[in-house]
């Protein structure tokens, strides 16, 4: 299988409280799979146990059918695409030279990542001619969260994790950014899980959403389903967003 | 001023040789440091618990006086002795503290996100280190490569006192000569110099934490390459330096710089042996030290020092005798001491001129009858010596006018020459003598141990060069007291450079 698959995963810092707790999903390929929370709850957690930046104490995450412990990091990273919070863009690289890391790691040939480069460069709505050399600080919040994107598609993995990825933007620039993204997926077709605490964004992208509070899955379901919940944490997520 | 740039202009290709022996060692220790430096950083940083004793230790290690930190490697094999290779440890040493100080800081202070991007793109530790780590912390380590050889070129001075030249020559013969002018000559180059190194090292920086780090990515591989080159030419010339088969020592006063020259022309002249020179050691110990190591071959030192100070004997009387007990410690020892050179260059008692013919003094029993009515003034040393003041207060019944003045030895000479004191214990060869019109009393109750001057030598380098030994032996007598004080008379007032004064002395012969 081609997706995400967490099996009863329990994870806790050591000494300190659980952080996530019997902990289970499946996201499919060409899926958008958006998970919901306060700050705290576990969220980003869940994306560090697919990339195998930690290891659950207990249960096990499988990608593409393999268990993470059984991945070589390095191989499995590479695989799957990470969008992380605050874009973490290499200030000492241009755009073009940010987006052909992974190409680069892999070792692909110089015209092929020039050309990967455009392509992606394109993809995300920033002119190859113009964007390709400027700077990390020469961009605005919402182009440098775009280069995050393409960096993130470089290889084409099959995964793609996305950890708040436009939640420091303003709210135009934000609905701008919502769009394209259901855009690319519509043309990438990724197995993604995106993490947000802005259920707006969830209903906005997602397929399916899942809600974590204190480490567990305490909803799972379809946009059209959430607003039927009767869960009182699950309601209050919701209308908040209500107008 | 103008007495500064005749100077420079005198000893233009000594300067250069100076200032190029000066980088050649800040050069090559800071690249060492930074070879050392960088990496051991990295792993502090990959061992958060070695990082914090790591720092403190480089941290002590900054404090130890340079020149302290210089006697304390003496002993250490390889590493130790006199020379290029001590001082660059030294420096290497100085070195480490502000590279591995600031690699640390300029890696742990990347910004965590970005970190954890190149570990979740599937970046090996290698990557990560390579493509991230270091480039982001690049502007700082230049930093620390900026300080350490800013530090590099003032701590690179104190090289001289262990031979290995450098532009501290110049500011430790002022300082034997009282001559601000040559303190000068070496020290503003010095300063200069550091100057320079600051200036280029910042602007890199600056290159490197402006934005295009593209271009200045290239800024630092021409540095690096500069650097290398540098460093690389710079250890061939020290290679390619004509192979000396003998290496000539000296203290670092003026009479010792001038008996070294006389030795080194000697040896030169009389067997065609490419002699090196590293004059201006540090100090008896440092020479002594040297001698043993083979760092140098043959010194110039005195027999009463050699006694006392090498070889922790009681002091004594009797010249012959003094210079028989040392020739059969060195003989012990593969050190050997050949004939005296023919002077003594014991304490002189010394007054005015003008006050010795107007009372007709001639011994030192002659001066304690007016003494009085006088002050002296005496150099620290010569106060503390078991050979000094006390004993010398005794033998002969001296008192003055009030306890004796503690005064710089150089000073006191003028001191006496302007009247400020009465009396003072000089050193006999001293050219000041003649310049100030000084007389010396005689030491008619034999009152100081002998200090006759003679040339100590490596028994394996007389062995393997018997004609060193001839033309060292040839030497035997031939200078006079009279004739050194006109050498150091010549030096220390005339500002004549040591070469010229031997090359001169010898030509008479």
């Amino acid at each position: 299988m081609d997706g995400v698959e967490f099996r009863h995963v329990s994870y806790r810092i050591t000494g300190r409280t659980r952080i996530l707790d019997d902990f289970s999903l499946t996201v499919g390929a060409g899926e958008t799979f958006a998970l919901v929370g306060a700050s705290g709850s576990g969220k980003t957690t869940v994306l560090k146990l697919v990339n195998r930046l930690l290891l659950p104490d207990a249960g096990e995450v499988r990608v593409q059918g393999i268990d993470t412990r059984e991945w070589d990091p390095i191989r499995l990273r590479r695989s799957v695409g990470y969008v992380i919070q605050d874009v973490g863009l290499f200030p000492h690289l241009n755009v073009a030279d940010n987006v052909a890391i992974v190409p680069r790691l892999e070792q692909w040939p110089d015209d092929r990542v020039a050309a990967r480069v455009r392509e992606l460069l394109e993809l995300i709505g920033l002119a190859p001619d113009t964007y390709a050399g400027r700077w990390p600080d020469e961009l605005s919040g919402g182009q440098r969260q775009r280069v995050g994107v393409a960096r993130a598609l470089a290889v084409d993995p099959p995964v793609l994790l996305m950890d708040e990825p436009f939640g420091a933007l303003d709210p135009i620039t934000r609905r701008q950014l919502q769009q394209e993204f259901r855009r690319i997926q519509t043309r990438v077709a990724k197995c993604v899980i995106l993490v947000t605490h802005d259920m707006a964004e969830a209903l906005a992208l997602a397929d399916r959403i899942g809600v974590l509070d204190d480490g567990r899955l305490i909803w799972c379901g379809t946009p059209q389903a959430i607003a039927g919940s009767d869960d009182r944490r699950v309601r209050a997520l919701v209308e908040s967003v209500l107008p | 001023m103008t007495a500064l740039f005749r100077f420079w202009l005198t000893h233009q290709q000594e300067l250069a040789t100076s200032v190029a022996e000066h980088i050649l060692l800040v050069a090559i220790s800071t690249a060492i440091a930074a070879a050392i430096g960088v990496p051991l950083a990295i792993f502090a940083t990959r061992r958060p618990r070695l990082s914090a004793p790591l720092v403190a230790i480089a941290n002590v290690v900054q404090t130890v006086p340079s020149l302290a930190m210089f006697g304390f490697l003496l002993p250490v094999p390889f590493i130790g002795g006199v020379g290029a290779r001590a001082a660059l440890a030294v420096l290497v040493l100085y070195g480490l503290l502000p590279i591995v100080r600031s690699t640390i800081v300029g890696i742990t202070g990347i910004d965590p996100s970005i970190r954890l991007a190149g570990v979740a793109m599937g970046m090996t530790a290698r990557q990560l280190l390579r493509q991230v780590e270091l480039p982001l912390a690049l502007p700082s380590i230049v930093a620390g490569v900026r300080v350490a050889a800013v530090v590099g070129v003032g701590s690179a001075t104190i090289a001289a006192a262990i031979g290995a030249g450098g532009l501290g020559q110049y500011i430790y013969r002022g300082l034997s000569m009282v001559d601000s002018t040559v303190i000068l000559a070496g020290a503003i180059p010095a300063a200069l110099l550091a100057l320079g190194v600051d200036g280029s090292l910042l602007w890199l920086e600056r290159r490197l934490s402006a934005r295009r780090h593209a271009r200045s990515r290239r800024a630092v591989a021409a540095a690096a390459a500069s650097l290398a080159i540098v460093v690389l030419a710079g250890s061939a010339l020290w290679a390619a330096r004509s192979p000396a088969a003998i290496v000539v020592g000296s203290k670092n006063f003026t009479e010792q710089l001038i008996l070294g020259e006389i030795l080194a022309q000697t040896i030169e002249r009389e067997t065609g042996l490419p002699v090196q020179r590293r004059l201006n050691l540090g100090g008896t110990l440092i020479c002594d030290r040297a001698l043993i190591t083979g760092d140098i071959d043959v010194y110039v030192e005195y027999t009463g020092t050699a006694l006392t100070a090498v070889f922790h004997q009681p002091a004594a009387k009797d010249p012959r005798v003094v210079t028989e007990t040392v020739r059969g410690l060195y003989a012990g020892t593969g050190r050997t001491l050949l004939p005296p050179l023919g002077y003594d260059n014991t304490f002189a008692i010394l007054v005015r001129g003008a006050d010795a013919r107007a009372r007709g003094l001639r011994t030192i029993d002659d001066a304690a009858r007016v003494a009085p009515q006088w002050r002296a003034g005496f150099g620290y040393e010569f106060l503390e010596r078991p050979d000094g003041y006390t004993g010398l207060a005794q033998r002969y019944g001296l008192t003055f006018r009030s306890p004796p003045q503690v005064m710089d030895l150089t000073l006191s000479y003028r001191a006496l020459a302007s009247g400020q004191v009465d009396l003072i214990a000089g050193d006999a060869t001293a050219g000041l003598i003649k310049g100030l019109d000084l007389v010396q009393l005689e030491d008619n109750r034999r009152y100081f141990p002998p200090y006759d001057a003679v040339p100590v030598a490596r028994a394996a380098t007389l062995l393997r060069y018997p004609q060193v030994r001839r033309a060292l032996e040839g030497l035997a007598g031939r200078i006079t007291a009279d004739d050194m004080r006109e050498m150091n008379h010549a030096a220390d007032a005339l500002k004549q450079n040591p070469a010229d004064i031997a090359r001169r002395f010898l030509d008479r012969r």
